[in-house]
């Protein structure tokens, strides 16, 4: 928490946010149109994927294929959690959903840290698919392909239930939580941890001759981002109150790739840009034709061969050459 | 059992050369091709349409061309246009491919199965061991086999084969000696391609056609490369014949968690030898 | 004086070809070593064995404790620290980012007395990536100084420097070897630095150990100088 206000940019930044926050809040509600509101609150969600997938990359230089796979144990995690299989109370059960998939990938990113790049991404590329094989086979688990509807309890955590599963409630909540795990991350880059782990992305080898051990630390960045793509996870099963493997398979993830390398990665918000800028882009599509899939490949393409750096590259350079220094993740 | 052994064999020689194509153009792009599954997808349906109509030889052989110049088309619009940029970029890029790929697939073929007969003069069992056996899947080890052995030879004898090693091994030097890594470009990952197609109609009669035949052999396949070693034809080998095997029996003995196998294998490969059976890095 | 440092029998094959061959070596606490010799000689290739960067046979003892298995990032807990021939720092973060980091990894150590002996006080809080390429030459040695470390290995910590740069580098490493009682490995190809600094030197030739002494009476040795400008391969 001490580094979070280390300047006076960290504390305008933080104000800037709540503000921001707090006028879209405002504005949605007064203006916002049914549709609208639904569009936002479902970007919501999803962008939580994307921005996990877009501090990976920007974090440790990793593109992962796969993130579908914690988003959707997320998912499923509170699916279990809030049936009456669960041995723990719903709002104890939900608290813990995120720290366990986060767990469980810190033990997948030790043996996975090892890998650099295109070997990384063809793992995360399999083991994505390994879930959705395995939430599509063991029907008693997970409901198999058919999926698993949620019983929501009638209050969670003071909220009641419908205001959980209304657009505009929704939106407010996830907006909220996105914003303060945006300045979590942003607190967290100026650490000595996220300082080591940027050492890391540019000059491993050094790193390790200056006394770390890389591992760990990898493999923390790792469920770190995992864990982001869980709470997104979370949030959407108590929103749609229902679960199914089309959330762990590839083209989920792939899909949010598209939106953190649209949104880019020079700036923290990036791929958050990225994911609102894709939905409405897709919705916009999809009214004019089913072949939505194939122009999500086709913008994948074209932007990432002729404007790797995204919206937030645009806005960083920018930045850039007003005077204003930004902090730069990797570069593509 | 030695049927099911049989066809472990049948199946990995399917992974095999699949694979071969994908350490072909690994090989010389440094590029993983994420599309290469929907490249065996599309050999195999655009092989169905082509075998309904003119018969199986047809349609092995115009998938085979089709993919062919589809794998010219890749390398010329795509592959080399970025070989300066981070590998990475270019395996997004082959991922959009996949999913234009598969839409395509979808939009013209629709979302059910089909299946296809072995052509009459493959058709039929022999007995093996006092257990009947399909010839065409017999065909599959001996098309394979022969495909494999016709790629070893190429480019253990053959002159292109030589400049392909050499561009592979390290494409400016090669250009510098010149090889002129223009042409070769697109004629590997047009092979490449090629081969995914002709293994996707060779396989429709035995594994049958459907949308997400692509992501599913796809994700085999790099389990393949990732335990056979990267860049490497003999890992690929010995990678995918035990794939094949934990495939067959797995189906039989744990068909709950026969699908879950390979990404199990995978995970032990890593955890204990990460460089794989052939020992090509791919990992620091 | 104490040996610190103790490299026995250290080779290095590449396939059929020996890059380095039964190399013997010792480094005492507060002498500069340098070792010598023509191009692949394998003095690089000896530096990044001993140091845990690749590979070899032989065996390395610090202190009397074997440390040939021990992992680099360990052995640098213990003290035994190296520099790197091709700049290896941290381009995108400030030089005040990785000197603190490298205190920190060393296990402490004031970085404010190294940054004023190399001159890096002025461009602390500039990004590496924007320094000038003898600045940054000397942002890789200072990581490697960072925390006192016991033995000290530099990979041609001159390359690239000017001759006035490498005259000032030159007497900065005198100066540390002698305050802090450092065993210092020193490769390099500057001839002046290392008749200037070094106590004793080690020439390899052809990945094997040629001859070892004080650096005047080297200066003439006959096996040296056909080493250096040719005779047999």
């Amino acid at each position: 928490m001490k580094a979070m206000f280390a300047t006076r940019a960290e504390a305008i930044t933080g104000l800037i946010v709540a503000l921001a926050v707090i006028m879209a809040s405002v504005a949605v509600e007064a203006w916002g149109t049914r549709i609208l509101v639904s569009l936002l609150s479902q970007a919501v969600i999803v962008s939580f994927l994307a921005f996990a997938i877009g501090f990976l990359a920007r974090t440790s230089n990793l593109v992962s294929f796969g993130h579908a796979a914690p988003f959707g144990l997320g998912a499923y995690g509170t699916a279990w959690v809030l049936s009456n299989g669960s041995p723990l109370p719903p709002e104890l059960g939900l608290l813990l959903v995120v720290p366990a998939v986060a767990g469980v990938f810190f033990l997948v990113g030790l043996v996975v840290s090892r890998l650099e790049g295109i070997a990384f991404g063809m793992l995360t590329l399999a083991l994505g698919q390994g879930f959705f094989v395995a939430a599509s086979k063991f029907r008693g688990l997970t409901g198999g392909a058919d999926g698993r509807i949620i019983d929501l309890p009638r209050r969670l955590f003071g909220l009641r239930a419908d205001v959980v599963q209304s657009p505009y409630g929704m939106f407010v909540i996830g907006l909220a939580i996105l914003a303060l795990v945006y300045l979590a991350l942003r607190a967290f880059e100026a650490t000595h941890t996220g300082r080591l782990a940027a050492a890391i992305r540019e000059n491993d080898e050094r790193v390790r001759f200056l006394g770390y051990r890389s591992r760990a630390l990898k493999a923390a960045v790792f469920a770190l981002s995992a864990a982001i793509a869980a709470l997104g996870g979370v949030l959407y099963a108590l929103y749609q109150g229902f679960v199914s493997p089309e959330i762990l398979h590839w083209s989920y993830s792939g899909s949010a790739l598209i939106m953190s390398i649209l949104g880019g990665t020079s700036l923290l918000w990036g791929p958050i840009a990225g994911a609102f800028a894709f939905f409405f882009l897709r919705q916009e599509l999809s009214a004019l034709t089913t072949h939505w899939l194939a122009l999500v490949g086709a913008t994948l393409v074209v932007v990432t061969v002729a404007w790797p750096s995204g919206l937030s590259g645009g806005i960083a350079a920018l930045l850039s050459r007003l005077g204003l220094r930004t902090r730069q993740g990797a570069a593509p | 059992m030695l049927i099911n052994a049989l066809n472990g064999f049948v199946y990995g020689s399917l992974l095999f050369v699949l694979s071969s194509g994908l350490v072909l153009i690994y090989g010389l792009r440094r590029v993983v091709n994420f599309s290469h599954g929907a490249l065996y997808m599309l050999g195999a349906y655009i092989g169905y349409a082509v075998a309904v109509r003119f018969g199986f030889l047809a349609g092995v052989v115009v998938a085979a061309l089709a993919l062919g110049l589809l794998g010219v088309v890749l390398d010329l619009v795509i592959f080399r246009q970025l070989s300066a940029r981070n590998p990475l970029v270019t395996v997004i890029v082959t991922f959009g491919v996949m999913l234009i790929l598969e839409d395509f697939v979808r939009t013209v073929w629709g979302t059910q199965n089909y299946t296809i007969d072995p052509p009459a003069v493959l058709s039929g069992v022999v007995q093996i061991a006092g257990a009947p056996f399909p010839v065409y899947r017999l065909f599959i080890v001996a098309a394979s086999a022969a495909m494999a052995a016709g790629l070893g030879s190429w480019l253990r004898w053959g002159r292109t084969g030589l400049f392909v090693r050499a561009a592979s091994f390290d494409a400016k030097v090669a250009a510098m000696c010149g090889v002129r890594t223009s042409v070769i470009g697109p004629m590997v990952v047009g092979l490449g391609a090629a081969f995914a197609g002709v293994s996707g109609i060779i396989a429709a009669p035995f594994l049958s056609l459907n949308p997400s035949m692509g992501s599913e052999i796809l994700v085999l396949c790099f389990v393949v490369s990732v335990v056979g070693g990267l860049g490497s034809f003999s890992g690929a080998f010995l990678s995918a014949m035990l794939l094949g095997q934990v495939q067959a029996f797995g189906t039989v003995y744990t068909p709950e968690l026969a699908s879950l196998l390979p990404f199990l294998l995978m995970s032990l490969m890593l955890v204990f030898r990460p460089q794989g059976i052939a020992g090509m890095k791919v990992s620091s | 004086m104490t040996v610190r440092f103790r490299c026995v029998d250290i080779g290095k094959r590449y396939g059929g070809l020996a890059a380095l061959q039964g190399i013997n070596l010792e480094l005492e606490a507060g002498i500069v070593h340098g070792l010598i010799g023509p191009n692949g000689a394998g003095k690089s290739t000896f530096i990044d064995v001993v140091s845990g960067r690749s590979r070899g046979s032989g065996q390395v003892f610090l202190d009397g404790r074997d440390i040939t298995r021990m992992p680099p990032s360990e052995r640098r807990r213990l003290g035994v620290s190296r520099s790197f021939q091709r700049t290896s720092i941290f381009l995108g973060l400030t030089i005040r980012e990785q000197l603190y980091l490298a205190a920190h990894g060393a296990g402490g150590g004031h970085t404010g007395e190294l940054v004023e002996m190399l001159g890096l006080g002025s461009v602390l809080d500039e990004r590496a990536e924007d320094v000038s390429y003898g600045q940054q030459r000397l942002v890789d040695l200072a990581l490697a100084l960072v925390g006192n470390p016991v033995v000290l290995l530099l990979d041609e910590p001159a390359a690239g420097l000017s001759v006035a740069e490498s005259q000032v580098l030159a007497s900065h490493l005198e100066d540390i070897a002698a305050r802090w009682n450092v065993a210092v490995l020193l490769v390099e190809h500057d001839m002046d630095v290392v008749f200037r600094i070094c106590h004793v030197l080690t020439v390899l030739a052809s990945g094997k150990w040629l001859v070892s002494g004080p650096p005047a009476q080297l200066r003439n040795d006959p096996a040296v100088i056909r080493a250096y400008f040719g005779g047999t391969a």
